[in-house]
């Protein structure tokens, strides 16, 4: 099998970077008043722990996808696993599909109807999903060569408007632990590495890219918070909704004949988000029709993109999103925490009975 | 007379082009048998005379000259029609049942080898491959000129015969592929394939595929090239060019001939029609999400001058761009039908006439014709009519996405357009692969 890390880093990287830079930064800042770092490091922290265990416990079971692993483990373990895998990409799915198209209205699409955002995000994922895993590697090469490179430059930009003076208080204290805010900015961490464990039938890669790239992420997590901190300060930007994003607002650049490079940003990775919706689609209907071999993939992934998109208009406004978002954390902190661990578990275990067996 | 003479006659004789004609060849009499339009009855007899004096001179048996002439068959009447039809020439040794299948003397059918009629080369070899396959195979091999060259021949098709050529480098093209084209073709022999939808049905390609799975071209250098690089050359007889296989995205960047300037030149040329390809997909949907969604996105001086361009410009941007859009097709469409003598009447009446009096009656704005000039003048520059024509198309995916939410829809279409050339496969190759040889390492 050809080795695929550049398609698996550049998903890496993409899934991630459409999830930093809308809620995170306003979690983080809203968690601490001072020494932001501290919190993102430690959430930088987690993030290669769990990815390292993860991608050490799924090299025990090459080219098996964790729902044969668990399969194979016995029915008690799948169900106490992948059902929650389930569960917790469904409500991904519909947590991300509500959240970013309200934001698409509020940014820049302020008259369309939400629903034909919504539509719109749902059926380009369902469409790219459809196609298979493959494809959606490939698509995410094709966006990373558009897009990457204006995401790039406008994050650079960004820095116009910086006030190094802001980064001080320097000193940090663990606070921001008792804050739920910080749990929801987990959102950022714990969204995109499942997939590595769905994609080994189908690619291979090698773990230290993999590494690589979410070393590649680090200063994105880090300046996507201080960016709008060192912009306005801690004080302003804690009032506001999505603070990276009025940060790029009030970058000008003259000789570009937009006025908004915010909108660029936004829409680059809004394409990302789509992206990692079809991800996300593609892993639930790798579980689905792991339990339901009867039907066929497409008319699940119809369903389930119709599922999403009706219960999208169950929640009727942002307060109920962010009660969402708040219910799921415990779900992604299970996720995040439990399916490495439980996989590294049974990969040793593996390793221990057949070395027993071979002696 | 004979009875197979006979029987060929009577099948044969509606046709005004057949001849029948007794002659002696080496003391035998033999009667000839074939269509004067597809043999030159004279020269073949003079060939024919020549043989037999020398053979006289040399005293060997007759029977060495028959073998010598042509393949000899015993009755068999169908072989011998479907040979007439093939424009050989039947010599019928009388008084037995025996005759030579001949392959005489054709009169001049094809044109002669020329510079190509729909591709520019600047700085590169000139000759283009004709309608005759044999000439095309010929020129591919004086080109390749080395024992790697494996080429395999078809007759496709039921009732009307047609030659299918399969040309590749043993040892760089993929095994795969090539077991895939040869079981296909096996497989649907009997379908027709006179054009291209025909060849890529008898392949198994999806017909609703709106990017064509060959990549043409009329440059034997050019298919040399790619066959170097590990794809595969079809040729069908009486089409002017090689089809390759499988066809891939970034043959709408790279042309072969650019290798003919130096490394920097070639990158920026390369890079000029990347940047055509994005112009061509961005800019009109660009137009219409500015104009009519996102206007705050410009900054206010240009938003200004925008509107006031389109100031009194009496419907929505999206009609205004669907309407200039199908006209410029039409024109381009009505320049390839005409004439080439009256071809630049249109362009003139098209662009200037048109695209003038249009503004000035203010029903479109002036922007919009400049952006049309950019996108028709950027969609030229991609390699391949086939490739430009998808493009053409895939445009207005983008302009009715962005036309309905604004710059969010055109990144949705680009998504989309993305998605679907990421999904596009020739026999599991990708599309996106930059390169087939070997295995999939270097793809894309």
């Amino acid at each position: 099998m050809a080795d695929k890390s550049l398609h698996v880093m550049l998903m890496y990287i993409i899934s991630h970077l459409g999830l930093i830079f809308f809620m995170y930064p306003g979690n983080i800042i809203s968690s601490t008043s001072q020494g932001h770092w501290l919190p993102i490091l430690v959430g930088i922290l987690i993030h290669f722990i769990f990815i390292f265990i993860y991608m050490k416990g799924l090299s025990y079971f090459p080219k098996k996808d964790i729902i044969r692993i668990y399969s194979e483990v016995g029915k008690g373990t799948a169900i106490l696993f992948i059902v929650p895998v389930f569960l917790y990409f469904s409500m991904i799915l519909l947590i991300t599909v509500r959240a970013y198209s309200e934001i698409i209205t509020i940014v820049f699409l302020s008259e369309t109807p939400l629903w034909a955002i919504m539509l719109l995000m749902i059926s380009i994922s369902a469409y790219i999903a459809s196609k298979g895993v493959e494809v959606i590697f490939r698509t995410g090469l094709l966006l990373a060569i558009l897009f990457l490179p204006i995401i790039i430059f406008i994050f650079f930009t960004s820095f116009q408007n910086v006030d190094w003076r802001y980064a001080i208080p320097f000193d940090a204290n663990f606070g921001f632990l008792t804050k739920r805010t910080y749990y929801e900015g987990f959102f950022a961490f714990s969204g995109g590495f499942l997939f590595l464990g769905f994609v080994q039938p189908y690619l291979s890669y090698k773990r230290k890219h993999v590494l690589w790239a979410a070393a590649f992420l680090i200063p994105f997590f880090i300046f996507s918070v201080y960016v709008p901190v060192l912009t306005f300060g801690q004080a302003t930007s804690s009032t506001t909704f999505l603070p990276y994003v009025v940060a790029v607002d009030a970058i000008n650049i003259n000789w570009l004949m937009f006025d908004r490079v915010t909108m660029f940003f936004l829409l680059s990775l809004i394409s990302f988000i789509m992206l990692f919706l079809a991800l996300v689609s593609w892993k639930a209907i790798r579980i689905l029709s792991h339990y339901l071999p009867s039907i066929r993939p497409v008319k699940l992934l119809i369903a389930l993109s119709a599922a999403v998109f009706f219960s999208c208009f169950l929640i009727p406004d942002w307060k109920d999103v962010e009660k969402l978002f708040w219910w799921n954390t415990f779900l992604r902190f299970y996720v995040l925490v439990a399916i490495p661990l439980s996989i590294f578990f049974f990969g040793l275990r593996m390793k221990g009975k057949d070395s027993n067996e071979t002696v | 007379m004979e009875q197979l003479v006979q029987e060929i006659k009577s099948k044969l004789e509606n046709n005004e082009d057949f001849l029948l004609q007794r002659d002696y060849l080496a003391d035998t009499a033999i009667i000839l048998l074939g269509f004067n339009t597809l043999v030159d009855f004279v020269k073949t007899r003079a060939v024919l005379q020549k043989h037999a004096e020398s053979h006289l001179l040399q005293n060997r048996p007759p029977e060495d000259l028959w073998n010598a002439i042509g393949e000899l068959i015993e009755g068999n009447v169908n072989k011998a029609i479907s040979s007439i039809y093939e424009g050989k020439l039947i010599i019928h040794l009388a008084d037995t049942d025996r005759s030579i299948i001949m392959e005489p003397v054709s009169t001049m059918l094809d044109r002669s080898i020329e510079t190509p009629a729909n591709e520019n080369v600047i700085q590169g070899a000139l000759n283009a491959f004709t309608e005759g396959i044999d000439a095309n195979i010929g020129i591919v091999r004086k080109l390749v000129n080395s024992e790697e060259l494996i080429m395999a021949s078809y007759s496709t098709g039921q009732n009307r015969k047609k030659k299918l050529s399969l040309l590749y480098l043993e040892g760089q093209a993929d095994t795969e592929l090539l077991k895939n084209l040869e079981s296909h073709i096996e497989k649907n022999i009997h379908q027709d394939i006179s054009d291209l939808q025909g060849l890529a049905k008898m392949l198994g390609f999806p017909s609703w595929s709106a990017i064509s799975k060959f990549n043409t071209t009329e440059l034997p250098h050019h298919a040399v090239q790619y066959l170097k690089k590990g794809r595969v050359i079809l040729f069908i007889d009486r089409l002017p060019f090689a089809l390759i296989l499988p066809s891939l995205l970034w043959d709408m960047f790279a042309i072969e001939n650019d290798r003919n300037f130096p490394l920097p030149i070639m990158i920026a040329i390369r890079s000029i029609r990347i940047i055509g390809i994005l112009i061509t997909l961005i800019t009109p949907g660009l137009y219409v999400a500015l104009v009519s969604v996102n206007p705050e996105v410009l900054q206010i001086q240009l938003a200004l001058s925008v509107a006031q361009s389109r100031e009194g410009v009496p419907y929505p941007a999206l009609v205004e761009i669907i309407f200039m859009l199908v006209i410029l097709e039409l024109i381009l469409e009505a320049s390839v039908r005409l004439p080439k003598s009256i071809g630049p009447t249109i362009t003139m009446v098209g662009g200037i006439i048109l695209g003038q009096a249009v503004v000035e009656a203010k029903l479109v704005s002036n922007l919009l014709i400049i952006i049309l000039a950019a996108t028709t003048i950027a969609n030229s520059t991609i390699a391949g009519f086939q490739n430009a024509v998808s493009i053409r198309l895939f445009k207005y995916v983008i302009v009715i996405l962005a036309s309905i939410y604004g710059l969010l829809g055109l990144v949705s279409g680009l998504v989309i357009i993305g998605a679907y050339l990421a999904g596009l496969d020739t026999y599991g190759k990708s599309y996106l692969y930059i390169n087939v040889k070997g295995n999939e390492s270097n793809g894309r």
